[in-house]
């Protein structure tokens, strides 16, 4: 089989798998619920029946043909949309990137569910990328050390690491974190970051004195606009709120490439090229960054997918730790007041992310690894 | 290939192709023609050997002769019976009289089953004895029978050495009271002195139980020492068939002349009129046109690129699939004789 | 050996069985990394079965406002005064928490929430991925194709999302924390077996059974996944670590039953709440939460060099 047949077959699975998936959150969202619940997040009291009525309309629970809002909530014959066309209607709506209203950032349906996503997303993107870097820079020379120095100090250092971030629960790894450096580590009679939640505006190791000016938002990213706006203590203020989050969502995932890093490089040392490479008098770095890493980063790569899931769940408790605008925080707000359709764009919004990375490392692996057939 | 109601069990035209799928839809696009149409019959009481260079299909046919894969095309009668067309609970009377001992007595046996159990539970499944300790009974017998002891039963198959387990699972074949056994090169793994004392088991057991044997190998030594009738068998078909003593003294297939002629011999005044074989053999995806043998033989004519060569009887029970009437035996001189069809 | 006289299979699974354990005992005696999770995790059982009897298991919803945020512990100053005014002359260990009441006591209470929940989760999805990843593995085929299917569809989203949206749907107790830890959890084990059982089933002794006339029943339950359970043990024991984890990430962020509820997670939802002025109620339970974890996490390493044997050196 050739590439481009494999890439085309994994394309229709995908999609099958993200609709498979629209079917299950759909039925747990509306399906499980009677309509009315559905429903009752996105009224309020004040709304007058026609009112009410149109927003129904508007969920697709409620057909054009109901009289009146009483019949609805009656679950009067014919007032009702069958769940089946519920979802064919919700289907056709969210394609065409109609999610309807949110009840986020607090009032009742002011705001449509799709831009209230997109605009706090960047900053979750932000926060995986940074917890993605993270793992990558620290876990995985931490695994090389771990195995080319078995069973010594960096061995049994790297191991606590990993054992210690498989182990950790991570809200109260930020909450330690928040407590040494906020209130322990006093610098000048203040906390290191400013109770201000991502921008801190007098701590030491910020941009003192200095008022972040105007800044365009191209990305949403704020470390990204920092840069494009050339607004520099933005920049660096953004990259200073980020760092103890980032930390937080990384500490497990480091643990986990670290081990299967080091695993791998311990089974590739042992084979026969490396030992050949060594008896050709190689130095010992050539040895393990030509020959050894190229072969033993494969199965790290393999599990990237199951890393921006990881990094894209664990958001969600360290943006709630932190105060961190992004989703996951919003998402939590959004169960507690049964804001379907956030947590609707939500979860499938992640969906594609996960599925789509999983296509590419699937793809780049087999570029890598030539004995890779499909 | 003569009708004769001494057969335990005949094969008629029999096929099995492995498809190869590719693409979304997994379309097949080509077979590997394992078993490309056989004609055997096994008669009761005897040892059938197959012999044949690895990968011409022979264990493939030993598994469809078992029903451990589905026959593609053709039959297979046991005992009279069409066990190609059996399916689940029918098949299982069969599975009783039929038995199989695998090539690697390391990964034959359940790393985590004592002997005893393994020994046991054929006869769980078969209903054999009507007591647990009539079982047990007979399991040690058993044992004892293939020269172990009833110490043993207790044991897992990681205390034994390669003979001691190929013993074992000969005991594990005979615990259902077989008729036939598929011996898969039974002996191919082992070392040569313990091969000589599996195969003496063998010979005793057979004459004992009245059992009949398949014996699959590539070596032909053993194949000479043990089997009454021999098949050779090349790229899924049989090419040569006859008494093994014929067989062995004048063969009348190239491809079993070159079989024979890479065997050692002791006396090296006796020459040989073939050479190695040359190249290896084709991929049984795209077997050559007319005789599958033609790439290899030093003999083939445009006859053999076109046609499929006929299956005859060039002495009675001594048959061949080739085109020509070849005389190896005309001293030192090899003589083709086209043959009048 | 007492072994090598006949008594037939069954004294002979055990002569098997103590081989194995002996050299468990072995390896564990030579690994006091090892022996320390064997440790915690055995207390942490210990301690979750006889809790009742230390603390009276009805205390936790009994409130003496008095004592709210106390913080009595010697050993540590925090230099912070009492935020309130403790009554009493009590002296609570771990401090007291929002509600007043002893902190280390909740704990206790805490611990079989959780390891039960954990438990149930692990034990639960050991017995799906067995059957299913084992039907999927064995059978190949459509089956295969559409458990993997239906695994793919549940892995595509993150955990926690998914655990978020079903207790939120299916409101808010124990049981359904527990069905959605495991809704999330199961097609890892689906996976993990499947992938088992397709390198365990290709082996000859497979062929042999079933020449034997062996069902494929028996073949599967009885033979393929006895042989190749061990890494899936291996998995369920790491994984009761992570389960906890999982379980108190979610009750941490609100989605608990009962605010009052001792358990890990929610307790530490009390502290975060109360993280500059009484930062003790964050401490301890997730210290809990950290220790026993450790102690599965070390457990099944433990386990893992015992039963793989490329891991021997």
């Amino acid at each position: 089989m050739r590439l481009y047949e494999y890439v085309a077959r994994r394309l229709l699975l995908m999609i099958f798998v993200l609709l498979a998936l629209s079917v299950l959150i759909f039925y747990l969202t509306r399906g499980l619920l009677p309509p009315t619940t559905a429903l009752a997040a996105y009224i309020t009291p004040r709304m007058d029946d026609s009112a009410k009525l149109s927003v129904a309309r508007a969920l697709g629970v409620a057909t054009t043909s109901c009289p009146s809002y009483s019949a609805f909530v009656s679950l009067q014959g014919g007032c009702v949309v069958p769940l089946w066309g519920q979802y064919v209607g919700w289907l056709e709506n969210a394609l065409a990137g109609n999610w309807g209203l949110t009840l986020l950032p607090g009032i009742s349906g002011t705001d449509t569910t799709w831009h209230v996503f997109f605009s706090r997303f960047p900053y979750t993107a932000e926060l995986a990328i940074a917890g993605a870097f993270l793992t990558i820079i620290i876990g995985i020379p931490l695994g090389i050390v771990s195995a080319t120095h078995n069973n010594k100090l960096p061995d049994h250092i790297s191991r606590m690491v990993s054992l210690g971030g498989y182990s950790i629960p991570q809200f109260w790894f930020g909450a330690v974190l928040q407590i040494l450096f906020v209130l322990y580590i006093r610098v000048n009679g203040s906390g290191l970051l400013s109770a201000n939640s991502t921008v801190a505006t007098r701590c030491v190791i910020c941009f003192s004195g200095v008022v972040p000016g105007e800044i365009a938002r191209y990305s949403g990213i704020p470390l990204l606009d920092g840069i494009l706006s050339l607004n520099f203590p933005y920049f660096w203020d953004s990259g200073v709120a980020l760092i103890l989050p980032a930390l937080t969502l990384a500490i497990t995932s480091i643990g986990a490439i670290s081990r299967i890093v080091r695993s791998s490089m311990m089974e590739v040392l042992r084979q026969d090229y490396i030992t050949l490479a060594r008896s050709k008098g190689l130095k010992e770095n050539v040895v393990i960054y030509r020959h050894a890493l190229r072969n033993a980063i494969l199965p790290a790569v393999t599990v990237s997918g199951l890393l921006v899931a990881y990094l894209l769940g664990g958001a969600v408790i360290v943006e709630i730790v932190f105060s961190w605008p992004g989703v996951g925080n919003a998402s939590l707000a959004a169960a507690n007041v049964l804001d379907i359709n956030f947590l609707e764009l939500y979860v499938l919004v992640t969906a594609v992310i996960i599925v789509v990375t999983n296509l590419a490392v699937d793809v780049i692996y087999a570029k890598l690894d030539p004995r890779i057939r499909y | 290939m003569t009708d004769n109601n001494d057969y335990l069990l005949r094969t008629e035209n029999l096929f099995k192709w492995f498809p190869t799928r590719i693409g979304i839809l997994s379309r097949t696009v080509a077979y590997v023609k394992a078993v490309d149409g056989v004609s055997i019959g096994i008669r009761r009481g005897e040892t059938f050997g197959l012999v044949g260079e690895s990968g011409c299909g022979k264990t493939t046919l030993g598994r469809t002769l078992m029903r451990l894969t589905e026959p593609s095309k053709g039959s297979v009668a046991f005992e009279g019976t069409m066990i190609s067309a059996l399916k689940g609970s029918r098949l299982k009377p069969f599975r009783r009289k039929m038995q199989v001992v695998f090539q690697d007595p390391y990964a034959s046996l359940d790393p985590r089953q004592s002997i005893g159990s393994a020994l046991l539970e054929p006869m769980k499944i078969h209903r054999i004895a009507s007591t647990k300790s009539e079982a047990k009974k007979m399991a040690g017998e058993l044992l004892e029978k293939v020269g172990l002891n009833t110490d043993h039963l207790a044991r897992f198959p990681h205390e034994f050495s390669g003979g001691q387990r190929q013993r074992i699972a000969i005991a594990i074949a005979l615990a259902v009271k077989p008729s036939f056994i598929v011996l898969d090169e039974p002996t191919s793994a082992l070392d040569v002195s313990v091969q000589a004392q599996i195969l003496r088991l063998l010979r005793n057991l057979q004459q004992e139980l009245d059992l009949t044997f398949l014996f699959i190998s590539h070596n032909l030594a053993v194949i000479r020492q043990m089997c009454d009738r021999t098949a050779v068998m090349y790229l899924g078909r049989i090419v040569e068939f006859a008494e093994t003593k014929k067989l062995f003294e004048n063969p009348k297939h190239p491809y079993t002349k070159a079989l024979l002629s890479s065997v050692p011999v002791p006396d090296p005044s006796k020459r040989r009129e073939l050479g190695v074989l040359q190249g290896n053999i084709p991929s049984p995806v795209a077997i050559p046109s007319g005789c599958r043998f033609r790439t290899r033989c030093p003999y083939a004519t445009e006859k053999c690129l076109n046609l499929p060569p006929p299956l005859i009887e060039v002495e009675r029970g001594h048959w061949i699939e080739c085109h020509y009437d070849i005389d190896f035996a005309a001293a030192s001189k090899v003589e083709i004789r086209p043959r009048a069809t | 050996m007492k072994a090598s006289k006949p008594e037939g299979s069954q004294s002979s699974d055990r002569y098997g069985r103590r081989a194995d354990l002996k050299y468990a005992l072995h390896l564990l005696r030579r690994n006091p990394i090892v022996l320390t999770g064997v440790a915690i995790s055995v207390a942490s059982v210990l301690l979750a079965l006889l809790s009742p009897l230390i603390v009276n298991p009805t205390s936790w919803d009994q409130q003496p406002l008095n004592l709210r945020l106390c913080w009595n512990n010697p050993i540590v100053n925090w230099q912070i005064a009492n935020v309130f005014n403790c009554g009493g002359s009590a002296v609570y260990p771990l401090g007291t928490d929002s509600y007043g009441r002893s902190l280390l006591q909740m704990i206790i209470l805490a611990i079989p929430v959780d390891l039960e929940i954990a438990f149930e989760v692990v034990a639960s999805a050991v017995v799906i991925g067995v059957f299913f990843g084992g039907l999927a593995g064995y059978k190949g085929g459509i089956v295969d194709e559409a458990i993997l299917r239906v695994t793919d569809v549940f892995l595509a989203i993150p955990g926690i999302l998914l655990a978020i949206v079903l207790i939120v749907v299916l409101g808010r107790s124990l049981p359904t924390l527990t069905i959605a830890v495991l809704t999330t959890w199961w097609p890892y084990y689906v996976r993990l077996m499947r992938s088992q059982v397709l390198s365990e089933k290709e082996k000859p002794y497979v062929e042999r059974l079933r020449a034997m006339g062996a069902g494929g029943i028996r073949i599967l339950y009885g033979h393929i996944v006895q042989n190749s359970i061990y890494p899936v043990l291996v998995q369920a024991t790491l994984d009761i670590g992570s389960v906890i984890l999982t379980v108190s990430a979610l009750t941490f962020i609100g989605l608990t039953p009962s605010p009052l509820l001792p358990e890990l997670g929610n307790l530490s939802n009390q502290g975060i709440q109360y993280i500059f002025t009484a930062p003790w109620l964050i401490l301890f339970p997730g210290l809990t939460i950290l220790i026993i974890s450790l102690g599965f996490n070390l457990l099944g390493d433990g386990i893992r060099d015992v039963f793989d044997p490329r891991l021997r050196r």
